[in-house]
């Protein structure tokens, strides 16, 4: 090129079009999802291909207990599946993982790598999976991180909340130990408040995290509930998890809540010698929290749902519960859309002797109020950066108000993050991308693949109803590896790039237009061949959702090559057109005639 | 605009590039053929001057077009029949003379009567493979189609055919400038089609898809050519050399001065 090509305002304006609109970098549905960012997409399909190793490393790129959440996460991910949006069959992605992280963790693989130790010290209230990702973060950017955990062992509400046939413990035992090889020092059977002030963490050390969750019950106040054999969730399912038993619970158990707590709650009850289990819930069948997978297998186990039914009055006698009386729900909220149920039809008596209340958990406050609390004990934190009125301390998890291990692993890490621009004298807001601490909305747009069919999900292996809701050992088998790659192999593979998929030279210099584009608009121009490698043909318009532009660039922009070029193409093949337009218009090999019958 | 036959008017008509070079035979018959169709008739020969502004030189691509407008000027020429889809696009673009493509003209004039059901007994089943500049020209498609059954052949359309068409490869310049890139979509393009016999209505295309291992034939070459059977193989690849393609030329030059006087 004899001279640097300008590029005309036309091409420019296509340019940043394509740069903003193509899809080409879109996450998958699933991705987006995930508050942690997991790629699923790309460990499904690894898995798909056989590729255990490197599926367990992409998900260990972001997750530090593939194990533990590919048997107990909530799944959003699934939720937002193409396949589930579209045929109501998501793909199996958690159990997946797990599949995953069975046939080839190793942690002779995990990376322990720890910046230079920096001097600072940071305090972290919680060993649950907030406390435990902040930790990670914290302990990688080489400062020095001390876990104090209330109780003697890891996982928090994993551990004390969520029931063993579920979450076996020595799962948990072995991803935590990812933990100690990272250097992350652990103080058990240290409660803050009690053994050491608040203010003596803040003040020894250079940051606080607040993780230490939400484990203190809620009791409704239903006439009867200070009657002997009224208890709440986090109460039972941390006795029952500690010791397999629940002294005071007696034979015939109602539990009152519709979420995934309820449902351990009424299945630990079986496995703690209940002889028949009841539910109720303000929400009816269509609409209770809890996931498919434990409400089908409570069903299976022999709870019995009255979902739709609130509860009116727990009756007693001596002091003791004997029975609940419960009634059908006509509305939840009130006309101004408060939370004011209403009901309709005739009471329901069932005989009963102990009531679970899963009805919500309060956070204790470790601080002595030195920072300021709101609904349910959650501490008042900035929703962007979990910081609070005092600088140096930051809150994550339930403590923040997470709902779910995946969130509160992430608002860990988004707490972590805030500290490391704290201790660096940062903003905590400025230039900083918030999209990538938490799920989002992809801007993925794209017809089904062709010829997609909709093909049932495969379920893991569940023991027999009859047989595992005697005992705490794991319920559910997982995968085989045959079951595993045939619902890995359903897997859609969302993405766009359907002109990378029309176009043969496209593929020649780029993963997507976007990737194409960017240089151009920062103005670092376009390579010469990949304008002049354009067939025009325009199938990649044709099939692109926003039918961006690319032909008008490439072929528009060689005006520009050859202005740049002293009115020559760049191309050094092109001489040959030049020779052969010189023939095509010459006198030798055209003419000029009038005929015809007249 | 739709072509309705008005005998007042002087019809003119250019070959093009790429059919001159391939097929003399195929050149002249045509021509013989509208010469005594229509009342008032012009020839002209020459290039419209795609290539040129392919590769950038818009403002050359100008100074050419001019040259060749001038032509039909002189000859007369008031409305304009191209037998190549570039040209129809370079026309409709640069010139104020209405251009028809031939493949929109023969459905309303008609073919000599003695080719009507000439291969109705052939079993060759041919595709179509639609040049993709014209992808939206649905006219042109369907001229192709009714001269095809006008004829008597066989064929079943592609998942890739008319406004879904793909290109052949030669398009936009890409040959000289990327031969890898292009070897590749010519091949690409050849395994798209599901029938390994295909028609074309671009030289060029014909050539490409030769290069992609399919056998093809223009469909003047199935108009004015013996019939083709099944197992036939087409005619080679003219193109691939360039002795070959300008002696074609120049015989289809000498072959319109001979029928249009």
């Amino acid at each position: 090129m004899k001279n640097k090509v300008v590029f005309s305002a036309k091409i420019m304006e296509d340019a940043t079009k394509i740069v903003e609109k193509c899809m080409g970098h879109e996450d998958a549905f699933c991705t987006s999802r995930c508050p942690m960012s997991t790629d699923a997409k790309g460990y499904v399909n690894l898995i798909a291909e056989k590729n255990y190793s490197e599926a367990i490393d992409l998900i260990r790129d972001k997750l530090f207990l593939p194990n533990s959440l590919g048997r107990i996460c909530a799944h959003p991910c699934e939720s937002d599946c193409r396949r589930n949006t579209e045929y109501n069959q998501p793909i199996a992605i958690a159990a997946l993982k797990r599949f995953a992280a069975e046939q080839a963790d190793d942690e002779e693989r995990w990376d322990i790598t720890v910046a230079p130790a920096t001097g600072k010290k940071i305090a972290i209230v919680g060993a649950g999976p907030a406390g435990a990702q902040a930790a990670i973060e914290l302990r990688r950017c080489g400062h020095e991180v001390v876990i104090f955990e209330k109780l003697d062992v890891v996982g928090g509400m994993m551990r004390v909340g969520i029931p063993e046939y579920r979450l076996p413990r020595d799962v948990i035992d072995f991803e935590y130990t990812y933990l100690s090889k990272l250097g992350v020092e652990f103080r058990f059977g240290i409660e803050i408040g009690k053994d050491i002030t608040f203010e003596e963490l803040r003040v020894n050390f250079d940051a606080v995290v607040l993780a230490h969750g939400a484990h203190k019950g809620n009791i409704i106040p239903l006439p009867g509930h200070k009657a002997e054999g009224v208890f709440a969730a986090t109460e039972y399912l941390k006795e029952i998890s500690m010791i397999k038993t629940f002294d005071k619970a007696g034979k015939r158990i109602m539990v009152i809540g519709g979420g995934d707590v309820a449902m351990d709650c009424a299945r630990s009850s079986f496995r703690i010698g209940a002889d028949e289990v009841f539910q109720c819930s303000l929400e009816d069948d269509e609409n209770l929290p809890a996931s498919i997978e434990e409400i089908e297998e409570s069903h299976e186990e022999g709870v019995h749902f009255n979902a739709g039914y609130g509860p009116i009055k727990i009756l007693e006698e001596d002091g003791k519960v004997v029975g609940i009386e419960i009634q059908k729900v006509a509305s939840i909220l009130d006309k101004d859309g408060n939370f004011n149920p209403s009901y309709e039809g005739e009471i329901m008596t069932i005989e009963v002797d102990t009531v679970i209340m899963a009805t919500g958990q309060i956070v204790e406050d470790v601080t002595g109020g030195a920072i300021e609390t709101g609904r349910g004990g959650r501490y008042i934190v900035d929703r962007d950066t979990l910081g609070t009125d005092t600088d140096n301390v930051f809150v994550a998890g339930d403590a923040s108000g997470g709902n779910i291990v995946i969130e509160a692993m992430a608002l860990g890490r988004k707490a972590a993050i805030s500290i490391e621009r704290f201790l660096n004298g940062e903003d905590l807001k400025a230039d900083r991308c918030f999209k990538d601490e938490w799920s989002y909305q992809t801007e993925l747009d794209v017809p089904i693949p062709e010829e997609t069919t909709d093909t049932p999900r495969i379920h893991s292996r569940l023991r027999d109803s009859e047989e595992r809701k005697r005992d705490f050992v794991q319920s559910d088998l997982g995968f085989t590896e045959e079951m595993a790659v045939a619902e890995a192999s359903r897997c859609m593979k969302c993405e766009c790039k359907l002109c990378m998929k029309e176009c043969v030279m496209m593929n020649e210099f780029g993963s997507c237009p976007k990737d194409m584009m960017e240089k151009l608009v920062e103005g670092q121009g376009m390579e010469t061949l990949l304008a002049y490698s354009c067939n025009a043909c325009d199938n990649c318009t044709i099939v692109c959702p926003h039918e961006l532009p690319m032909k008008a660039i490439f072929i528009d922009s060689r005006k520009d090559f050859v202005i740049a070029n002293n009115g020559e193409s760049p191309i050094k093949g092109h001489s040959a057109i030049k020779m052969h337009q010189i023939l095509g218009f010459s006198k030798l090999f055209s003419t000029k005639r009038k005929g015809g019958k007249k | 605009m739709e072509f309705t036959l008005d005998q007042n008017k002087r019809y003119g008509f250019m070959p093009g590039c790429s059919l001159p070079s391939y097929s003399p035979t195929a050149v002249i018959k045509t021509t013989e053929y509208l010469n005594e169709t229509f009342d008032k008739f012009s020839a002209v020969q020459k290039c419209c001057g795609k290539p040129t502004k392919a590769v950038g030189q818009y403002d050359l691509f100008k100074e050419r077009f001019k040259g060749l407008q001038d032509d039909m000027d002189d000859v007369g020429i008031e409305n304009m029949i191209v037998a190549c889809q570039s040209c129809k696009l370079t026309f409709d673009a640069a010139s104020p003379t209405p251009t028809y493509s031939l493949w929109e003209i023969l459905p309303v004039i008609g073919l000599p009567e003695e080719l009507r059901g000439k291969a109705k007994d052939s079993e060759i089943l041919f595709t179509i493979h639609d040049s993709c500049s014209t992808r939206h020209l649905s006219k042109l498609q369907d001229g192709i189609r009714w001269i095809l059954d006008e004829l008597g052949y066989k064929y079943v359309e592609s998942k890739y055919s008319r406004e879904k068409t793909r290109c052949c490869g030669f398009g936009g310049m890409v040959v000289p400038a990327n031969p890898e890139v292009a070897a590749k979509v010519m091949k690409k393009r050849v395994e798209t089609l599901d029938v390994d016999n295909v028609v074309v209505y671009c030289a060029a295309c014909r050539s490409s898809l030769l290069k992609g291992g399919a056998q093809a034939w223009h469909i003047l070459d199935l108009i004015w050519g013996p019939v083709v059977n099944a197992g036939d193989l087409s005619p080679t690849d003219v193109l691939a050399s360039p002795v070959s393609s300008w002696m074609n030329r120049y015989k289809s030059k000498k072959g319109i001065m001979k029928v249009v006087k």
